[in-house]
């Protein structure tokens, strides 16, 4: 991903105005804050993935010369010690490529103790870069990463949740370690792995069963239902609906087992079921 | 940091407050009265600060209707016998992102929103009059409507300003900025006009940035004062904070419309949640005045009273949900109450007057807490904080309701709130100093239901389901004996507010996610929804409803 792309899709709208703010201010420095009022990009989406930022090469100078000649008083990861927190800095949100944070730099703040640093414009500007990526690291930070490290996650004991598996959760009545979940721990990351288990969320397996008046009986897959009317495929193929007062309904959900499970799992319940889980590889 | 602006209100302003107190009692005859001798004076002026604190009973000139947040109309035209005869009125689409604002009709014309758009259209017609658009940055989750005051509206915007509009022509008359988008403020929701002031809330908590509320002149649109939602350094509160660093960046937005109580001069408004989000480690303590219902004195902003409904939250649990006020008994007293139904599944009765707290309960299943303070606050169960491994908690972050707007019905006494039970997984990913959001939850599985709530008791009177998944479906209350909301697969729904069985519904073709209003044009009533970017007026067959509720009960 390069550089520009990728802040393009992480901290929305400033960053869209970066080529034009780049190409105009070697020019007129002095029309930037107006320029950059004036754009008018889309909507920013702020609560990004974490997992779609990726350091530049320019954020990793950044971070290095950042290490080398701030962290002492700012911390590695810019969230403050003796000196400020970076990530919430306004001066560092409203910074366009360093036109704010660069003077910062260059001048100091004697009033507040911190010295001139004799940094160069390179060095500045990916310093900059490195404050701007840990602020989109920031906003991105309201999901949790795909790729999230199975050794968070993996805090229970496996053969509890194997004994839980078997016995009161009951798991084994509709679920097989070398049938339907054989390597299932190769199947998903951790986290979905997670998430599955404890609900297969995107999966509706609801059939239905719909008795007409007649006597008739049909059944397949639930299309629809809501409180007046229920709709199915039928074994021929066609959608067939009806009003709910005027038939029989009877729906089968496998996943009412899960829903059930929800209500009585305890947080030892889950970590344990997850570790059991990781070992069907 | 703090601002505080004394203000002098105008003189032509002064208010009697016998006439209050009846309105939040109930509508006399003598009150009708009254209201058809404002309703006639209305078009000269626009809306007048006598029709706010009276609202005619045929309009509907705030976001709630009016100041109660009752969301209960005293029209019955239609009713619970015709009410199987309501059709399709007119539809207007916008051809654009769902409309979640609560339209206000004044003088027969009716103002709604989206994100940095404002319509006016014939509240008898559903044609365009005018269509306001102002290109903004910032987050475009929604919009809840406009204030209107005068001849004037108020607009908030995705890049947190508010746009002052002549209601006549849709032309800006002058933008304030509330706060600075770049820090990642934005404004959804429909300020609230008191007197002359203008209240506005704030939106925002990706980053740590504290949230307000502002009092802005109507006719300048100046700043009269601002509340901070965190106290300052040395303040009552500020001892729930670890330090003045994480309380001036403790969160707390103000993005539901308030509530207001003439009589004793009271704002109620909810506040947000903390910041960083789900992480408790970074600010112990209660974290005042986040998750909390506030009263203020809408003149000077000063804080009378406040309950946490929410201390030291970790679950996104925000307490904006509207405060309901409604004047009852309570324990065989009669009080003025104020309910909320908040976020972290839990109703919650106060005595309006003081803050002090009457009764909690669960109006939906949830597992985070069993248990009590003295002061009514839920306890958290051991083991159900956000962690890293996941703590498995009902419900989501989304919450057993949020911002769909309640509803509560004098003749029934009961308590409307669009409920979800969700179940969610929680991470704490944040290593290191938190910032924004220190992880967030991964949904499960979710339905949702319209509950109706015993004040008295906190109990669930009934439970009308609404079908899987979430509902941001608002409710209304009429005294045709009807509540109007939708269920989950599209379907506007008219229940009997006592029983809760329905006695109409139609397929809107998408879900609603505003919250319904009534008013009353020439005779005839309608209910206005919206179904994502429709919104559809319904009212009874012109010939049934021309001649009043006799021709419809023939």
């Amino acid at each position: 991903m390069n550089l520009k792309k990728n802040r393009a899709s992480t901290a929305g709208a400033v960053w869209k105005a970066l080529p034009f703010v780049l190409a105009f201010g070697m020019i007129a420095p002095a029309a930037l804050p107006a320029l950059s009022q004036e754009q008018h990009a889309p909507a920013a989406r702020h609560r990004r993935r974490r997992a779609e930022l990726k350091p530049t090469p320019a954020v990793e100078s950044g971070q290095k010369t950042f290490s080398a000649n701030c962290a002492f008083c700012h911390g590695e990861d810019a969230t403050g010690g003796r000196g400020p927190d970076l990530v919430r800095s306004p001066l560092v949100s409203h910074d366009k490529a360093g036109d704010q944070i660069g003077p910062v730099i260059r001048n100091g703040r004697p009033s507040k103790g911190m010295p001139p640093l004799h940094l160069s414009d390179a060095q500045i500007k990916d310093i900059a870069e490195f404050l701007h990526y840990r602020q989109a690291e920031s906003l991105a930070s309201a999901s949790v990463p795909s790729d999230y490290a199975l050794k968070w996650m993996l805090t229970g004991n496996a053969a509890a949740g194997k004994e839980f598996f078997n016995g009161v959760g009951k798991c084994k009545d509709c679920h097989s370690p070398t049938g339907d979940l054989a390597h299932v721990a190769t199947k998903y990351s951790p986290l979905e792995l997670e998430s599955q288990m404890l609900y297969p969320r995107r999966e509706d397996r609801r059939t239905v069963t719909v008795t007409l008046p007649s006597g008739e009986t049909l059944k397949g897959p639930l299309d629809h239902l809501d409180e007046f009317t229920v709709a199915l495929h039928d074994s021929a193929g066609w959608y067939r609906s009806f009003q709910l007062d005027q038939v029989k309904v009877s729906v089968d959900d496998p996943l009412v087992a899960h829903r059930q499970l929800l209500d009585t799992l305890t947080q030892a319940d889950v970590h344990n079921l997850f570790a059991y889980m990781e070992t069907l590889k | 940091m703090r601002m505080m602006i004394t203000h002098l209100r105008g003189a032509s302003l002064g208010l009697g407050s016998g006439l209050l107190l009846n309105r939040l009692a109930g509508y006399s005859a003598v009150m009708a009265c009254c209201l058809l001798l404002a309703a006639a004076a209305l078009p000269a002026q626009g809306l007048t600060d006598q029709a706010l604190l009276d609202p005619p009973t045929t309009t509907w000139p705030t976001y709630n209707g009016d100041y109660s947040g009752r969301r209960y109309s005293t029209l019955d035209q239609i009713d619970s016998s015709n009410v199987h005869s309501l059709s399709l009125a007119w539809l207007f689409a916008t051809g654009t992102q769902a409309i979640k604002s609560t339209p206000l009709e004044v003088n027969g014309i009716l103002y709604f929103t989206v994100p940095d758009n404002v319509w006016a259209i014939d509240a008898r017609t559903g044609r365009e009059i005018w269509h306001y658009y102002r290109q903004s940055e910032g987050d475009h989750i929604g919009n809840r409507g406009v204030a209107m005051w005068h001849d004037r509206l108020y607009f908030t915007t995705p890049d947190a300003q508010l746009v002052c509009l002549n209601a006549k022509d849709g032309k800006a008359m002058w933008i304030v900025k509330l706060a600075d988008a770049g820090l990642k403020y934005f404004a959804t929701m429909s300020p609230l006009v008191v007197h002359d002031h203008v209240i506005v809330g704030v939106s925002g908590d990706v980053t740590d940035i504290p949230g307000f509320l502002d009092s802005i002149d109507p006719m300048t649109g100046k700043l009269q004062w601002r509340w901070w939602v965190e106290p300052l350094a040395g303040e009552k509160g500020s001892d729930t904070w670890p330090n003045v660093e994480a309380m001036r960046h403790g969160g707390g937005m103000t993005w539901i419309t308030g509530t207001y109580d003439p009589e004793l001069n009271l704002l109620y408004w909810g506040t947000g949640n903390p910041n960083p989000v789900l992480v408790g480690s970074a600010r112990e303590g209660a974290n005042l005045y986040t998750c909390s219902i506030v009263a203020l004195n809408p003149d000077t902003g000063k804080m009378a009273w406040y309950y946490q409904a929410s201390p030291h939250d970790v679950h996104d649990w925000d307490a904006v949900e509207t405060p309901v006020l409604f004047d009852g008994e309570f324990n065989g007293k009669p009080m003025h109450l104020l309910g909320q139904a908040a976020r972290n599944s839990f109703f919650f009765l106060l005595d309006r007057t003081n803050g002090k707290h009457l009764l909690t309960a669960p109006f939906i299943d949830q597992t985070w807490s069993s248990s009590y303070d003295a002061d009514g606050h839920p306890i958290p169960k051991p083991h159900v904080a956000p962690s890293p491994d996941g703590a498995l908690v009902e419900p989501a972050t989304g919450g057993g309701t949020n911002w769909m707007a309640p509803s509560y019905d004098p003749q029934t006494g009961l308590f409307y709130v669009t409920a979800t039970r969700t179940f969610s997984i929680y991470y704490l990913t944040a290593r290191g100093k938190a910032e924004g959001w220190g992880g967030r939850d991964r949904g499960l599985w979710e339905d949702t239901s319209t509950r109706a709530i015993d004040y008295k008791t906190g109990k669930i009177a009934w439970t009308h389901e609404l079908g899987r998944g979430g509902s941001s479906a608002g409710n209304l209350s009429t005294a045709g004996h009807l509540l109007f909301t939708a269920d989950n697969a599209g379907n506007l729904l008219a229940l009997d507010p006592a029983t809760g069985k329905t006695l109409w519904h139609v397929n809107a073709g998408g879900r609603m996610e505003n919250s319904p209003m009534t008013f009353m044009l020439d005779g005839r009533q309608y209910v206005v929804v919206a179904a994502q970017d429709r919104l559809m007026a319904f009212a009874l067959p012109e010939q049934a409803s021309a001649s009043g509720m006799q021709s419809a009960e023939r």
